[in-house]
C-alpha cells in the first residue's frame, strides 16, 4: 500500500499556468490555514484537508526523487496520518507529556504550474519553531503542495517537506511538519 | 579521582548495577579506552566503499576513523588525522579521495593504505629527522581490521581474540542476513537514518532485548495501530509492526533470549512478516531462494526468525527486515544511532522496499514508536542523576539462566539475562580481562 502504489511525486516538470490573482490568494490562504491547523493542534480539521489518496512525504536526502528506493523521514498515506494523530493524542504518549507546541511562518508562496495529472503545484518556504519542556527546536525548509480542486475547495494530494537538514542527525520528530 | 579496578568491580553485581555507570563522565572516558579500545567495532559494510578511493567515515568510541578501499581492493581503517599538524584528512561522511589522500592544510599526501606518499618542498626536510618510512609521518591505521561476509570491523588493540571468536554465537545472525540473499551478499542501500538519543549508550543495548517494556512504553502506538486497523477493517503489515508491541506478557514469556560472551545476544522473532503461503512479498522472496538452493534450504534460511541481535559495542542487526542499527556513544548522556538498510542482492525489489518501510516506520526520527523509547531513556538519565537511590535492578529471573555453547539462554522471555550478560562483559572489559 505504501510501496506498491504508482504515485507521481515529480514536481519539477510542471506546465505553466496563468493564475488569476483571486486563485493565487485562495491558494495562499489555504496554505496558511493548513499551517494554522497544525499549530493549533486542530488535528481532525487538518486530516480533512487531504484527498483520500493523498501522500505526506519528507525526503531524507537532498534532491531525493523517489520514496520507493530510498528511506524517507515520512512517507504517509491516510492510514498512517490518522495513526500518527491517534498516537499524538493518546493519553499514554509519554513523549507528548507535555505536548509539543509549534509556530510556523510561511512565505514565498508561488504557483509553479500543474503536474502531469493536472494538480496545482505550489511551493513555499517555512520556518517552524517547536517547543517542548525547556527545549526549542528550529526547523526550516520548503513545502511543495500538490493541490486538487474539488467541490469542497482545495485538497492536498501531496505535501512534500524539504528540510534544510533532511540528511542530518535528528531528535524525535513527532508532529507533522 | 581515578577509579581503581577494585572500585570498578563493585559497580557491577550479579543482579544490579550502580547508576554511576550511566552518569559518570569519568567512567565514560574509561569505557572509550577499555571497551572501545579493545572490542571489535563495526566500522561499515564493504559495499559502502565499492570503488578504489571510496571512503566512509565513522567513529570507534571517541575516535574518528576512515574506512577506505585501496587499489589492491583491500579495505583499510585509518585514523582521520594528518601526521603533520593533526588536521582531519576528510571532512565529508562519505566520498572518494581519488588515488591518494591530500591534506587540505599543507598538501601532505598519503597512499590509500595510509603510508606517506609525499610532502611539498622536500629540500626543507634535509638534515632533519623527517623520514617518510617512519610511521610517525604516515596516517595511522587502526591496529586490526577484519571483515566477516562484507561487514568490516576494526579493533584498536593489537592483541586479543579474532573477529570470528569475538562474534561467537551472533555470527549466525550475520550469516542469516546474508543468506537471505539468493547470492549470499548484501549491500547498504537507500540511505542511512541518524538519530540522537540524549541518554547513555548502554541503555539502548539493554532495551533491545527488554521485552517487559514493550506494552508499557509503547502503549500509545500499539493502541493507535489497533484502533486504526479496526477503523479500516484490516491489519496491514505497516500497522502490524507497530501493534506487535501490545502483545500480552504471556507472548513475550515464550521467546528465547540468547546471551553470548562479550555481551552479545539475540532474541527470537516477534513479527511474522508474512507466511510464505499468504504474503506475496515473502512468497516471491522464498521462490528466489528456492531457485538457487532448493526448497529445503530456502525454508531453513527463512525459518530463522530473529528480532534484534546485539553485537555489543557495535549495535543491532535485524535479519528479517535487513538492517543494522549502529550505536555510537558521543558523551556520557548522548548517543548517536545510525540505521543502515541492506538490499539483499538478487532478491525481489519488494523485499528491499519492505525493509525501507520498516525503517521509515520504526527507526526514522519520525517513527511513531521510537519517541517513547527516547523519552524513557532520557528519563532514566535524569532519574539516575538524583540522590533517590544508587542501584539499577536486573533481578528478573536471575539465577535461572541455562548454559548453552558459548553463552546462556533464558528460561523466560521476560528475563533480564541480556542486561546481566552485557554487564558481565562490561566488567571484564573495564577490568582489563578481555
Amino acid at each position: 500500500m505504501l510501496f506498491d502504489i504508482d504515485f507521481d511525486v515529480a514536481t519539477d516538470s510542471v506546465k505553466p499556468v496563468n493564475t488569476p490573482m483571486e486563485t493565487w490568494h485562495q491558494v495562499q490562504q489555504f496554505i496558511f490555514h493548513e499551517a494554522r491547523l497544525l499549530d493549533e493542534r486542530r488535528w481532525q480539521e487538518w486530516l480533512d484537508l487531504w484527498t483520500d489518496d493523498g501522500m505526506y512525504w519528507i525526503p531524507q536526502e537532498h534532491g531525493q526523487t523517489s520514496p520507493y528506493d530510498h528511506i524517507s523521514l515520512c512517507w504517509e498515506n491516510k492510514i498512517l496520518r490518522e495513526m500518527r494523530i491517534r498516537t499524538l493524542t493518546n493519553e499514554r504518549n509519554w513523549a507528548q507529556q507535555p505536548v509539543t507546541h509549534s509556530s510556523r511562518v510561511i512565505g514565498n508562496v508561488m504557483i509553479d504550474g500543474t503536474d502531469s495529472e493536472g494538480y496545482l503545484v505550489v511551493r513555499s518556504a517555512f520556518h517552524l519553531t517547536e517547543s517542548r519542556k525547556d527545549e526549542t527546536r528550529y526547523v526550516a525548509g520548503s513545502y511543495i503542495h500538490k493541490l486538487a480542486s474539488t467541490d469542497g475547495g482545495w485538497r492536498i494530494r501531496l505535501k512534500q517537506v524539504n528540510l534544510v537538514n533532511c540528511d542530518g542527525t535528528h531528535k524525535s520528530i513527532q508532529a507533522h511538519i | 579521582m581515578p577509579y581503581t579496578n577494585e572500585e570498578i568491580a563493585t559497580l557491577v553485581r550479579d543482579d544490579c548495577v550502580h547508576k554511576s555507570v550511566y552518569t559518570d563522565p569519568e567512567l565514560f572516558q574509561l569505557e572509550m579506552d577499555r571497551i572501545y579500545g579493545h572490542a571489535w567495532i563495526y566500522v561499515g559494510h564493504e559495499s559502502q566503499v565499492p570503488k578504489v578511493g571510496d571512503y566512509h567515515t565513522t567513529r570507534i568510541g571517541d575516535q574518528d576513523v576512515i574506512m577506505v578501499r585501496s587499489a589492491d581492493q583491500k579495505v583499510h581503517v585509518l585514523y582521520n588525522r594528518c601526521p603533520h599538524k593533526g588536521a582531519q584528512l576528510v571532512g565529508d561522511a562519505d566520498g572518494n579521495v581519488g588515488r591518494f589522500f591530500r591534506c587540505p592544510y599543507h598538501a601532505w599526501t598519503f597512499n590509500l593504505d595510509g603510508s606517506h606518499l609525499a610532502a611539498p618542498m622536500r629540500s626543507g626536510f634535509e638534515g632533519t629527522n623527517f623520514d617518510i618510512r617512519d610511521p610517525d609521518f604516515a596516517m595511522r591505521p587502526v591496529a586490526r581490521v577484519e571483515s566477516y561476509r562484507g561487514f568490516v570491523f576494526a579493533n584498536q588493540a593489537a592483541q586479543g581474540p579474532s573477529l570470528e571468536e569475538f562474534l561467537g554465537g551472533v555470527r549466525s545472525s550475520i550469516d542469516n542476513l546474508c543468506d537471505r540473499s539468493p547470492v549470499g551478499e548484501v549491500e547498504v542501500a537507500g540511505g542511512v537514518f541518524k538519530v540522537w538519543q540524549p541518554s547513555n549508550w548502554k541503555v539502548f543495548y539493554e532495551n533491545l532485548h527488554d521485552t517487559m517494556h514493550a506494552r508499557v512504553t509503547h502503549e500509545s502506538s500499539y493502541a493507535s495501530a489497533r484502533q486504526q486497523a479496526e477503523s479500516i477493517g484490516h491489519m496491514p503489515l505497516e500497522l502490524h509492526i507497530m501493534e506487535g508491541n501490545g502483545e500480552p506478557y504471556t507472548f513475550w514469556e515464550k521467546l528465547d533470549l540468547c546471551a553470548y560472551d562479550h555481551g552479545h545476544g539475540y532474541m527470537e522473532g516477534i513479527f511474522n512478516p508474512g507466511a510464505i503461503e499468504t504474503d506475496p512479498v515473502s512468497r516471491a522472496h522464498f521462490e528466489s531462494l528456492v531457485a538457487v538452493h532448493g526448497r529445503e534450504r530456502a525454508l531453513e534460511i527463512l525459518g530463522v526468525n530473529r528480532h534484534n541481535t546485539i553485537i555489543y559495542g557495535s549495535g543491532s542487526p535485524h535479519t528479517v527486515f535487513q538492517q543494522f542499527r549502529v550505536i555510537r556513544p558521543v558523551a556520557v548522556d548522548l548517543t548517536r544511532i545510525e540505521i543502515q538498510v541492506f538490499r539483499l542482492k538478487g532478491a525481489p525489489d519488494a523485499v528491499f522496499q519492505r525493509g525501507l518501510m520498516y525503517a521509515n516506520l520504526i527507526n526514522s526520527p519520525s517513527s511513531n514508536v521510537m519517541p517513547d523509547d527516547i523519552e524513557v531513556y532520557h528519563r532514566c538519565q535524569l532519574g539516575n542523576m538524583t540522590r533517590g537511590g544508587d542501584w539499577v535492578s536486573q533481578h528478573r529471573y536471575h539465577g535461572t539462566d541455562k548454559t548453552i555453547p558459548g553463552g546462556m539462554v533464558s528460561v523466560n522471555g521476560t528475563s533480564e539475562l541480556p542486561m546481566r550478560n552485557q554487564f558481565k562483559a562490561w566488567k571484564q572489559y573495564m577490568l582489563g580481562q578481555v
